[in-house]
């Protein structure tokens, strides 16, 4: 799997590099600015790319404007963004396309680098992955929404790990328990929501996250 | 005496809106206990102002200029639904009422309007029908209180640009030359405006129920969008008003107008030749005894005409004057100019105006403070008061951010690298001996290290949060309302960007306002407007919370005016009890160059 990925700082772009190496991605371009990351997109096509938020010229989020000006030209290009914070405001713009294959985490979530693994490859197969963070922010929002109210606290838990983007099978995992039982919850979550139900993961990730931003 | 059933309704009505009023003050008030006894006084005062409303309204509610002969059971249908909102919806209550009293007030001119020209009698207010005492005097004071009462809960509830420009008239200082001057340039034309349009709108009350409201938008909508402006057309509107209240009494005295009183004020006394005139003309004005109702005719023409209060005097009623041709009445604020006791007050009146606006024409007009020569070391010294007093708070503001931040690291970050340091050393130790114990360790560590980012994390927020370095103050904004668990929709529009300190200070204001609504208000949803007009950053935060927010209490409204005014900021706050709870920023500022596009 062929990878771009985009750092200005050197430690950090290192480590990610050795990361991605160690489990067998292919790093086709390590870049350190934007307009570099959005010419190597561009020209590189990879299967997925890795994105600081902020990154030079003007070290505000130029690789976040750079990522979603890439998705603009080559509709639903896989972008894993991090930063060392989340912002609702960012990852609303990152699932505006409404596309898939996006990813919006936390700096440190690659110290747990299975779990980061997995969030690349989700990505990079058009899936959506969202950081705990935003995910608890938007849940906290709407917490008094009579609809939300109505979820039990399990199917809370699941709708949580769902809109963070996991599989039914991850979700099972987790929670120790079967994915049957994780599809009844979602079915259960689906109607209670209102919701189109959906067999794929993808989609109905996007859903749940489109519900919770709407 | 038989009492007929309609007679009930008015006192029953009136008990009933009383009652109506106790209730709209428990329920809006419910959840904020009258604390100690100036709070309880206050209450007190509230129902008692609201007692008095309610039987002035109830007493004369029949006075209103309805089509047809409406009996009080048809209008009594209205008012028992308006005690049905009253108890139902208190909030909604709140925003009619102020309407219900302005259009009331309006009702009045037409009832003194309806007096003066046409000789009918409507009872208004205290003023009651059919009274023989009937006092005509007592007609415009009511409507012009009822007005003031309603604009003023209109504009409390509405915007507190008011409250700005009664706190400080700064802005209006910093007004360009040329503005003034286009001002000044203004107000003859306004002036000969409401000249033209005043005696029509007073003799077509009808078309002055309607227009009234119009108008009343109309300066509203200035006062919103060009307080400066506003605030220099009421100075000039007061001089104007000032001067034609002395104008109408010089008039007057000089007897260069025509009077009923005296029937005649050329220096020839008019023909009168039907010897059947049987009016006495008094030799000393206000001595009226006399007067008898018969109006004098020249022809069909009269030119001696009584006042109502004369005819009463002389022994009329209502009957008999109905159908006479009234002299010229003139109102003038709260008087009704028809006799030479009511042009004096006139000139009491204009006195007061003109004195009032030419207090205020210095602070409206630097122009005329420069012409008078005025006095520029006071201002001076109460800038530099100002000054001194909002610099020591901007120095203490940042020694003070620079100690917590200090403390948070000291605390937090820092003292989690040491622990991760030890951890690390310990886990070095452990490898020969015990691998599986050194992973544990390593793994700790690691945990370690995630909450240090955590806590820098936040700490960064504190300071400068990422979305306003990035983006700047409108999206700043825009991702504080998307993380309040309010529902909050923002109206943004800033063509650029504002020096940074400014936006900091504002972004931190925004996120406190909003802080205090998801706390304290009960409001489910927000609004946050944002624009800059004139070299003026204006951002609204309103809530559609309860209400009562009080900037001398709480510590974190005074806090963020404070900081504010670092700036030459201000700060104004609206809060009615029900609600909305509003609160107005506006600090002066050059936006720098136009929003770049995003890549």
């Amino acid at each position: 799997m062929r990878v771009v990925v985009a750092e200005d700082l050197f430690l950090l772009r290192d480590g990610l590099v050795r990361l991605l190496d160690a489990h067998g991605f292919e790093v086709a371009a390590a870049v350190e600015d934007a307009p570099g990351l959005l010419t190597a997109l561009i020209s590189e096509r990879p299967d997925v790319a890795i994105v600081d938020v902020r990154l030079p010229p003007t070290f505000t989020d130029d690789g976040l404007r750079a990522a979603i000006e890439a998705r603009r030209q080559v509709p639903g290009l896989p972008v894993l963004v991090l930063s060392q914070y989340v912002e609702q405001l960012y990852a609303r713009e990152l699932l505006a396309d409404r596309a898939g294959g996006v990813g919006y985490l936390l700096k440190d979530r690659v110290f747990n680098d299975d779990q980061f693994v997995d969030a690349v490859r989700t990505v990079a197969d058009g899936g959506t992955v969202m950081d705990t963070e935003v995910v608890t922010k938007l849940l906290g929002r709407r917490a008094t929404e009579e609809a939300l109210a109505r979820l039990s606290a399990r199917e809370r838990e699941v709708l949580e790990l769902m809109a963070e983007g996991r599989s039914n099978s991850a979700i099972a995992q987790r929670l120790f328990v079967t994915e049957k039982a994780v599809s009844k919850h979602s079915t259960s979550i689906f109607t209670k929501l209102d919701l189109v139900p959906s067999d794929d993961d993808n989609r109905r990730v996007l859903a749940v996250l489109a519900y919770l931003n709407g | 005496m038989s009492v007929h059933a309609q007679d009930l309704v008015l006192p029953v009505l009136a008990a009933g809106l009383v009652a109506a009023a106790v209730v709209i003050r428990i329920r809006t008030n419910g959840t904020e206990a009258a604390k100690g006894r100036r709070g309880l006084l206050r209450e007190l005062g509230w129902c008692a102002a609201l007692l008095v409303l309610s039987v002035i309204v109830m007493s004369s509610i029949s006075s209103l200029p309805l089509p047809g002969n409406l009996s009080s059971w048809w209008i009594a249908l209205p008012v028992v639904a308006a005690i049905i909102i009253i108890i139902s919806w208190p909030r909604i209550a709140a925003r009619i009422v102020p309407v219900a009293l302005i259009f009331y007030g309006l009702s009045g001119f037409v009832v003194a309007r309806d007096y003066a020209v046409g000789g009918v009698i409507n009872s208004y207010g205290v003023t009651a029908v059919g009274n023989p005492g009937f006092q005509a005097d007592l007609i415009l004071p009511q409507a012009y209180g009822l007005l003031l009462l309603g604009g003023w809960l209109v504009l409390r509830s509405a915007d507190p640009v008011l409250v700005r420009l009664r706190r400080r008239l700064g802005p209006v200082a910093d007004a360009p030359l040329g503005q003034q001057l286009r001002t000044l340039a203004l107000v003859p034309v306004v002036a000969v405006l409401a000249g033209l349009l005043a005696p029509r709108l007073w003799l077509a009350g009808g078309a002055a129920l309607i227009l009234t409201p119009l108008l009343l938008f109309g300066v509203l909508l200035v006062i919103r969008r060009w307080p400066v402006r506003a605030a220099q057309l009421a100075t000039a509107g007061l001089l104007c008003a000032g001067i034609a209240g002395l104008a109408i009494t010089a008039a007057w005295r000089s007897g260069s107008t025509v009077i009923s009183e005296q029937c005649s004020i050329s220096p020839q006394p008019p023909p009168v030749p039907q010897p059947t005139a049987r009016l006495s003309v008094p030799a000393q004005p206000g001595k009226a005894a006399s007067v008898h109702v018969t109006p004098v005719y020249s022809g069909s023409k009269p030119v001696c005409v009584p006042t109502p209060s004369q005819a009463f005097a002389g022994g009329g009623t209502a009957a008999d004057v109905a159908d006479v041709v009234w002299g010229q009445a003139l109102p003038y604020g709260a008087v009704l100019v028809d006799s030479s006791d009511t042009a004096v007050a006139a000139g009491v009146e204009g006195l007061a105006l003109l004195a009032l606006g030419t207090w205020l024409a210095p602070q409206t007009f630097p122009l005329v403070r420069r012409m008078l020569g005025g006095t520029p070391d006071k201002e001076l010294t109460k800038r530099v008061e100002r000054l001194t007093q909002s610099r020591a708070v901007a120095v203490d503001t940042a020694s003070a951010d620079l100690r917590r931040l200090e403390r948070d690291l000291h605390d937090g970050a820092q003292a989690r690298l040491v622990a991760l340091g030890m951890n690390l050393r310990a886990a070095e130790r452990l490898i020969p001996t015990s691998p599986e114990a050194a992973i544990a360790l390593v793994a700790e560590a690691r945990r370690t290290s995630v909450m240090a980012l955590m806590e820098l994390r936040e700490l960064v927020r504190g300071v400068l949060p990422p979305v306003l370095a990035d983006r700047g103050l409108a999206d700043a904004v825009r991702a504080l309302a998307l993380d309040s668990p309010l529902h909050v929709e923002t109206e943004i529009d800033l063509p650029g960007r504002a020096p940074a300190p400014l936006e900091t200070a504002c972004y931190f204001a925004v996120a406190e306002l909003l802080t205090n609504a998801a706390k304290h208000s009960g409001a489910r949803g927000a609004r946050i407007a944002v624009s800059h007009s004139g070299r003026l950053l204006r951002i609204e935060v309103t809530d559609f919370g309860l209400g009562g927010a009080d900037p001398a209490k709480g510590s974190g409204l005074a806090g963020v005016e404070r900081r504010l005014a670092t700036f030459d900021g201000i700060l104004a706050v609206s809060s009615p009890i029900g609600g909305p709870t509003m609160v107005v920023m506006e600090v002066p500022c050059v936006l720098s160059s136009p929003k770049t596009s995003s890549c």
